[in-house]
């Protein structure tokens, strides 16, 4: 019993420790004043209205969304028939792919977009300083979540002997694959895009060093407002917190619901 | 001329022959059972059959018509899977449709289609369940409706029963017998249980390490094993080697001789006359309606089969009994 109470102790501790920097930027964000004073000073909702209603800010938002959102579709094209093609006809190919997917972890984004520089600053594809080369590089930062998570989505599903039964109901592959596999699919996949976004909405030193300011996303923003009014950046914050934590709830719903 | 004819089949992984040399023909209607141990490459013929699996070599011919190279869509071949392989996302009645819609039939007749299926294989009521909600038979009969209602010309039957308890078994493997000849279907059965094989076949292929070693009807492959693996697979055959056979029986073979332990005729010794084989009993089974027991005759241990008639019949180990053993039930079987 008192071990319970112990590891409970433990659990709130933690949550309290984690919850205690955004209560802080919430309120801050909230406040009028809060510098040479222990509590704040007086309620507002003005920084909330002035962040909303700046044109950069929108315009920022809606760049992030942009490249998201591309990089989501780019990711599900090609993404989605790769893990079924690699299941469904080259298995072996599933421990290389394990092994390939850790490779953006394996190099930081600092490394790399160092690289990235060198390659696309000019030459063929000058794509520095364009949202295209954000595209690219995001994609291979969900290729992870996504490849992780649709194919453990296929393996939960016989993928081989489905396919077989189709095709022996008279169904193409393509077919097959449409009515019977992606079905099965669906809620891994949204898990795995919910998931995606919100790390995406977040990443900074892609965006920074190759496009910066010339297709500035939120994160950019955030990083060029630094020397403005903390409440505001707060604000931001906390408005650029909400959307992840709303997504990440729909991602864990859809999670959940998966394994059910 | 046969219905379905296959010659020469043969599928290898490398160096590994999964089978070879596969040849036979079936009349139209005929059930046929593959019969043999795990591994002995049954499953893989079948996907060959079906066209899921290309095989290395040999024809297959439906009715004079060769589909060898035909994609498994235009085959008019049937299958059931082990694993049912029924479609998650689908009810029961989207499961059973599948076929029909992909042959682009009117919303009408295949309403009709699979309501006449699913009625055939006695699952009207659950047409709007999931898979998942169904019992493992429940499951097999959507699986057996689903490659019935596009009306195939041959069935194939992939161990269909393996993962279902003894007493379903016995239910659906007579229900699929009989709906099989109701429909009057070409079918081909695989499975490693004898027992299910001579309950349900017009013939029986069995198979050992990727070849068929005799095809018969249940009776001729049971009584008349042809090889000594066929035997031992066939049920629990005495098998003695040429030492035992010529001191117990006088009979010289070049490989075993084979003796089903129910056509040994076993006498308590009070009984015995002149020409039967004196035994002691050395272990005794009781099986139910039979009662198995291991009796030891010159140093020769031999399982031999006795019906379960009267309590006071029973035999106690240790008692001294005699054999007959009829000639025509001795079967000598290659090595």
């Amino acid at each position: 019993m008192s071990a319970e109470r112990y590891h409970r102790g433990v659990v709130h501790l933690l949550v309290v420790l984690l919850a205690l920097p955004v209560l802080g930027t919430l309120v801050y964000s909230l406040s009028e004043r809060w510098d040479a004073t222990v509590l704040p000073h007086g309620l507002t909702l003005h920084w909330y209205t002035r962040l909303w209603l700046d044109e950069r800010f929108l315009l920022a938002f809606w760049h992030s969304l942009v490249v998201c959102f591309g990089t989501l579709v780019l990711s599900t094209l090609v993404i989605v028939p790769a893990v079924f093609a690699i299941h469904y006809y080259f298995p072996r190919l599933d421990r290389w792919m394990n092994i390939l997917i850790l490779l953006p972890f394996a190099v930081p984004p600092v490394v790399s977009s160092v690289g990235l520089l060198s390659l696309y600053a000019d030459g063929p594809l000058p794509l520095v300083g364009t949202p295209w080369i954000l595209l690219g590089c995001y994609f291979t930062i969900a290729l992870p979540f996504m490849y992780r998570m649709l194919s453990d989505s296929l393996r939960a599903i016989d993928v081989r002997e489905l396919v077989d039964a189709a095709h022996l109901l008279g169904a193409s592959t393509p077919r097959a694959f449409w009515s019977v596999i992606l079905p099965g699919l669906r809620k891994g996949l949204l898990a795995s895009l919910f998931i995606s976004f919100s790390f995406l909405l977040g990443e900074f030193v892609f965006a920074n060093m190759l496009v910066g300011s010339r297709y500035e996303t939120l994160q950019v923003y955030l990083y060029n407002l630094r020397n403005g009014s903390g409440h505001f950046t707060s604000a931001l914050v906390m408005s650029y917190f909400a959307v992840t934590f709303a997504l990440t709830w729909l991602a864990l719903r859809f999670g959940k619901r998966e394994a059910a | 001329m046969s219905y379905v004819e296959v010659t020469g089949f043969a599928k290898s992984y490398g160096a590994h022959a999964v089978f070879e040399d596969i040849s036979f023909a079936l009349a139209k209607g005929e059930f046929v059972t593959l019969l043999g141990p795990s591994g002995c490459g049954k499953s893989t013929l079948l996907r060959c059959l079906a066209g899921l699996t290309p095989p290395d070599a040999g024809r297959i011919r439906v009715n004079g018509e060769d589909i060898t190279d035909a994609a498994p869509q235009k085959r008019g071949i049937g299958m059931v899977f082990q694993s049912y392989a029924l479609f998650p996302n689908m009810t029961v009645r989207q499961n059973v449709a599948f076929g029909l819609k992909m042959q682009k039939l009117a919303a009408d007749v295949v309403a009709r289609k699979v309501a006449e299926a699913l009625d055939l294989v006695e699952l009207d009521g659950k047409e709007h369940a999931y898979p998942a909600a169904l019992s493992g038979g429940q499951r097999q009969r959507v699986a057996l409706a689903r490659s019935l209602v596009v009306e195939p010309r041959i069935l194939l039957l992939d161990e269909p029963l393996s993962a279902l308890d003894a007493r379903i078994r016995r239910t659906l493997r007579q229900q699929i017998r009989d709906i099989q000849r109701r429909l009057d279907l070409t079918t081909i059965f695989v499975t490693h249980d004898q027992e299910e094989a001579l309950t349900l076949s017009d013939r029986i292929f069995v198979m050992d390490r990727g070849r068929i070693v005799q095809q018969g009807s249940a009776e001729t492959v049971y009584t008349r094993p042809a090889s000594e693996a066929v035997a031992r697979f066939m049920g629990h055959y005495n098998l003695l080697g040429s030492d035992e056979s010529r001191r117990l029986l006088g009979r010289e073979v070049r490989g075993h001789l084979a003796i089903r332990p129910e056509a040994i005729h076993l006498f308590a010794a009070a009984d015995a006359a002149p020409g039967l084989i004196p035994a002691t009993v050395t272990h005794s089974q009781l099986l139910g309606n039979v009662v198995r027991y291991r009796v030891e005759a010159q140093g020769t241990a031999l399982h031999v089969d006795r019906l379960n008639r009267r309590a006071a019949d029973l035999l106690p180990v240790g008692a001294e009994v005699a054999l007959h053993i009829d000639p025509e039930d001795l079967q000598e079987v290659a090595p």
